[in-house]
C-alpha cells in the first residue's frame, strides 16, 4: 500500500485546532470548524469539506474510498460521531454517537439522531428531509418546516466557535507538510 | 455470576421461617437490601408489596408544576399547561414560530425578529415531527391549553360523554336524594350486603334504590337476572338495572358511522390496510394507546397529546399505619422528608469467593495480551476456574456493614433445611409426599457460630487509626477501643499461623469481614444458596455510659431484653446465593 501523502488544504477563514488528527489529502473550507480531539482520515481517497461545517470532538471522518469524499456546506458533525459516507449534502446534523456507514449517500437537510446506527448493507441514498431517530433507526420525512430559523442557529454557532475557539486552543495554520 | 445476597420479608405471613431456597417459588419473598424499608414501631422489616401507598402529590413531568388534587380530576390527568407529547416518538414538544417569509431571490431568508412570526407550532426536537402536519397551530407562543380547549370540547368522544353524563345525571341525582332518606330494609339481602357501600357510589346508590323498590312486586326482580349475566359480580353497578326507571340512551352518533372517527373497525379500516404501501404508516400500538379516545389507524392522523402527570407516593406500614417513605412536596426535589428505609438499620451483607476474585483477575490481566481468538478461549477457562465445580471445597467471604451509630454483635447461623436422610439428591422428583423438601441439600456450609461485634457507623474521619498495624486500643476507648482491641487480636492470629478460613477475618472501620466454608457434594447440581439467620443485639437510645463489654447479656433470639441499657436483639433472614454449581462431567 502506498504511505500515505499528507496534504491539507486548509482555507485561511478556516479554525481547525492544533489536537486534530489529520491524515491523507484534505481540503477544508472557508469558515469550516474543527474542534480539538477530531479525526479525519483521508486513507484511501481524499476528502473535500465545504464551508461553513462544525466537527466536534470525537468526530472521525474516514474515507476508506479511492474516490473523493465530498462533503457539503454548514453541515454539524456532533460528537463522537462517525461518518464514512462518500457524499454529505449541505445543511446535515449527524448527532452525538451516530455511525453512518460508507454504502449511505446523503442529501441536505438530514438529520441522523443520537446514537444512530445507519449500517444497511446495500448501497441506499438518503434523500433530503430524512430524519433517523430512536434506538431502533426508525426513519421519517421531516417536512422542513423551520429549517430557516436551524440554518440560523447553525450559522450563528458557527460564528460563536470562531469567535471562542481561538482564545482557548492553539490552531493549526496555513498548508501542512 | 457474582454472589448476592438477599433479604427477608415475611410480608405479613404468619411464620417468620422463609421458604427453603431451592424451591423455585421462593425467590419472590426475597429482596434486594435497597428495595426494603424498616418500621421502627413494629420493629419489622417491610418490602414493596406489603406497605399501603398512598398518593402524596401530582405534578408534571416536563415543566414540574405542582399540580393540586381538585384540578388534577378536572384536567383528566394532564397537565394544563403547555406541555405536550410528540405521538411519534413520545418526546417532549415546544412551541416555534413559523419561518420568515421568503424574500424570493433563492437565497435563505434570515429572521430578524425574535419572537418568531405566528403562525407557532408545537416541534419535536427528536424526530421532527410538527404539529401542522395534522393541522394545529397557534397564534400565540402561551396559554395553549385555552387555544386547543375549543378543539378539544368539540372532539366527537368528549362531546358523547357530556351527552352520557347529561343523561345520567337526573337519575343520580334522584336516587342519592332518595338513598339519604330511606333505610335499608334488613331483610332485603342484597341491599344488606352493600348497604354500607351506598354512600361510596352514587351509580351503586342509584341501583340500592331500585332494588330496595323490589320488595313490593316480585316481578321487579327479573331485570336483575335477565342482566345478570351481563355484569356478573358487578350487577350493583349495572345500570340496565334501572331499565324501568331510566328513559333509554340514545348516542349521538349512530354506532357504524362513528366507526370512521376512530379505529372502530370496519370496512374503512380494511380498506386502508389493503392499499397500505409502508408498515410505517399505520399507528403502532404504543402509539395508539397513549390516546385515551379515538385512535386513529393512520400513523399521520394521530395527534400531540398532552403530558400525563406523574405522581409522588408515600408508603405507610401495613400495621401501625406509620409513615416509611415521605417524598418533598417540592416537584423537582428528590429527597424525601421521612426515609426509614432499611439499609439504615440493617446491616449491609455482601458475599464474595476468593478464588473467584482471584481468577478475573488473572484472566483479565491474561487476556488484555493476547488476540480475541485466544481470548475467546481465555474467558471459556476462566469461567470455568472461576466456577464452582462440584466435589470441592470453596471458601467464601461474607461482608457485613454496619449502619448503625451503636456497635453490634452479630451472630450467623445457617438454617437447616428438613430433609430424610439418605436420598439421592437426584430423584429429587421421586418421593413427593415426604417432608417439605424432598431433596438433601448437596453441599454443606459452616460458618463462625459465635457472635462477633461490628464498629459503629461514624464519619470517615474518625476512623484514622484502623489502617495502621503497630497501633491499637490508643487510641479513644469507648467504642473503638474494643475494635481496635479486637483486630490487634485477630491480627496476631493472623500471622502467628495459616489464614484461617472459618472466623472473623478482617475488621476494618464498620466492615466485619468472615469467612466460611462451603463443601459441595460429588453429585450436587443447581446453584449453591443457602438460607442464613443474622440476628444482632444493639444497645438503642440510651445515652448513658455502660459497660464497654458489647458481649454483655446473652444474644436472645425471641424478645426485646428488658434490662435498662435497653438491649435490643433483631433477627432477619437472608438467602445466600453463591451461583450455579458446574456438574462434575463437564470440568472432566
Amino acid at each position: 500500500m502506498a504511505p500515505i501523502r499528507d496534504k491539507y488544504t486548509i482555507h485561511s477563514k478556516a479554525v481547525v485546532c492544533q489536537d486534530v488528527e489529520l491524515k491523507g489529502d484534505i481540503t477544508i473550507g472557508s469558515g469550516t470548524i474543527v474542534h480539538p480531539k477530531a479525526t479525519i482520515f483521508a486513507i484511501a481517497g481524499p476528502i473535500v469539506i465545504g464551508s461553513g461545517c462544525i466537527i466536534e470532538e470525537g468526530a472521525i471522518i474516514v474515507n476508506r474510498r479511492k474516490e473523493v469524499m465530498r462533503i457539503g456546506d454548514d453541515n454539524l458533525f456532533e460528537i463522537g460521531c462517525r461518518v464514512e459516507c462518500p457524499t454529505v449534502g449541505d445543511f446535515n446534523t449527524i448527532s452525538t454517537r451516530a455511525r453512518v456507514h460508507h454504502t449511505v449517500r446523503m442529501a441536505s437537510f438530514c438529520v441522523i439522531g443520537a446514537g444512530c446506527l445507519v449500517v444497511p448493507t446495500d448501497d441506499e441514498f438518503l434523500d433530503d428531509y430524512t430524519v433517523i431517530y430512536g434506538p431502533a433507526a426508525e426513519r421519517r420525512t421531516w417536512s422542513g418546516r423551520g429549517k430557516v430559523q436551524e440554518a440560523d442557529l447553525r450559522r450563528k454557532h458557527a460564528e460563536y466557535l470562531r469567535e471562542m475557539l481561538p482564545k482557548f486552543n492553539r490552531l493549526r495554520r496555513g498548508e501542512g507538510s | 455470576m457474582p454472589p448476592t445476597v438477599d433479604y427477608h420479608c415475611p410480608c405479613l405471613s404468619r411464620s417468620a421461617l422463609p421458604p427453603p431456597p431451592h424451591l423455585p417459588s421462593s425467590s419472590f419473598n426475597f429482596h434486594a437490601l435497597n428495595e426494603l424499608f424498616f418500621c421502627e414501631e413494629c420493629d419489622a422489616v417491610r418490602c414493596n408489596r406489603c406497605v399501603s401507598v398512598e398518593v402524596s402529590g401530582y405534578y408534571c413531568p416536563n415543566c414540574l408544576f405542582e399540580v393540586p388534587s381538585a384540578s388534577v380530576r378536572a384536567e383528566k390527568n394532564r397537565c394544563a399547561r403547555n406541555c405536550f407529547m410528540c405521538p411519534d416518538c413520545r418526546n417532549t414538544l415546544s412551541v416555534v414560530p413559523s419561518d420568515p417569509p421568503d424574500p424570493g431571490d433563492g437565497r435563505m431568508a434570515i429572521p430578524i425578529s425574535t419572537i418568531g412570526e405566528p403562525p407557532f407550532f408545537l416541534y419535536c426536537n427528536h424526530c421532527r415531527w410538527d404539529s401542522a402536519e395534522v393541522g394545529i397551530t397557534f397564534e400565540k407562543p402561551t396559554g395553549l391549553a385555552a387555544q386547543l380547549q375549543k378543539f378539544e370540547d368539540s372532539a366527537p368522544d368528549s362531546l358523547e360523554f357530556e351527552r352520557l353524563k347529561e343523561h345520567f345525571e337526573p337519575v343520580i341525582r334522584a336516587s342519592s336524594l332518595s338513598s339519604s332518606t330511606t333505610t335499608a330494609p334488613a331483610a332485603h339481602p342484597s341491599s344488606a350486603a352493600h348497604s354500607h357501600r351506598v354512600r361510596t357510589n352514587s351509580i351503586t346508590a342509584a341501583a340500592s334504590a331500585a332494588l330496595a323498590r323490589d320488595i313490593p312486586g316480585v316481578g321487579k326482580h327479573n331485570p336483575l337476572a335477565r342482566s345478570g349475566n351481563r355484569a356478573g359480580a358487578g350487577g350493583n353497578k349495572d345500570k340496565t338495572a334501572n331499565q324501568d326507571e331510566m328513559p333509554e340512551y340514545r348516542s349521538r352518533v349512530d354506532v357504524t358511522s362513528a366507526s370512521k372517527l376512530g379505529s372502530g373497525g370496519g370496512e374503512i379500516d380494511v380498506e386502508y390496510m389493503r392499499h397500505l404501501e409502508n408498515v410505517g404508516e399505520v399507528a403502532s400500538l404504543e402509539q395508539r394507546w397513549m390516546n385515551s379516545w379515538a385512535t386513529p389507524l393512520q400513523a399521520a392522523e394521530l395527534k400531540p397529546l398532552r403530558i400525563p402527570l406523574h405522581s409522588k407516593r408515600s408508603k405507610r406500614c401495613p400495621v401501625c399505619a406509620h409513615i416509611l417513605i415521605k417524598p418533598e412536596q417540592k416537584a423537582q426535589s428528590v429527597r424525601y422528608k421521612i426515609k426509614l428505609v432499611a439499609s439504615n438499620y440493617l446491616p449491609a451483607i455482601t458475599a464474595a469467593l476468593p478464588h473467584q476474585q482471584d481468577a478475573v483477575g488473572d484472566s483479565s490481566k491474561r487476556t488484555l495480551s493476547k488476540s480475541t481468538a485466544a481470548a475467546a478461549v481465555a474467558a471459556e477457562e476462566e469461567r470455568s476456574a472461576a466456577g464452582i465445580h462440584a466435589g470441592k471445597t470453596y471458601p467464601f467471604h461474607l461482608a457485613l456493614t454496619n449502619m448503625l451509630y451503636d456497635p453490634i454483635q452479630v451472630r450467623l447461623t445457617v438454617q437447616r433445611v428438613h430433609a430424610p436422610a439418605a436420598l439421592p439428591p437426584s430423584s429429587g422428583r421421586a418421593s413427593p409426599d415426604k417432608a417439605p423438601t424432598t431433596r438433601r441439600p448437596p453441599f454443606a456450609v459452616s460458618l463462625p457460630s459465635s457472635s462477633f461485634p461490628i464498629a459503629a457507623f461514624a464519619e470517615a474521619w474518625e476512623y484514622e487509626d484502623d489502617e495502621d498495624d503497630d497501633m491499637f486500643g490508643l487510641d479513644d476507648d469507648d467504642e473503638f477501643g474494643i475494635a481496635g482491641r479486637v483486630a490487634g487480636r485477630d491480627k496476631d492470629a493472623r500471622g502467628a499461623g495459616k489464614v484461617k478460613m472459618v472466623g472473623v477475618l478482617e475488621k476494618k472501620a464498620n466492615v466485619t469481614v468472615v469467612g466460611g466454608e462451603v463443601v459441595i457434594g460429588k453429585e450436587a447440581r443447581g446453584n449453591v444458596k443457602f438460607n442464613m439467620l443474622v440476628s444482632y443485639t444493639y444497645r438503642s437510645d440510651d445515652p448513658a455510659p455502660s459497660e464497654s463489654n458489647d458481649a454483655d447479656g446473652p444474644p436472645s433470639r425471641a424478645a426485646v431484653a428488658n434490662k435498662p441499657p435497653e438491649i435490643k436483639t433483631f433477627a432477619f433472614y437472608t438467602v445466600v446465593d453463591l451461583g450455579p454449581i458446574i456438574p462434575r462431567e463437564e470440568s472432566r
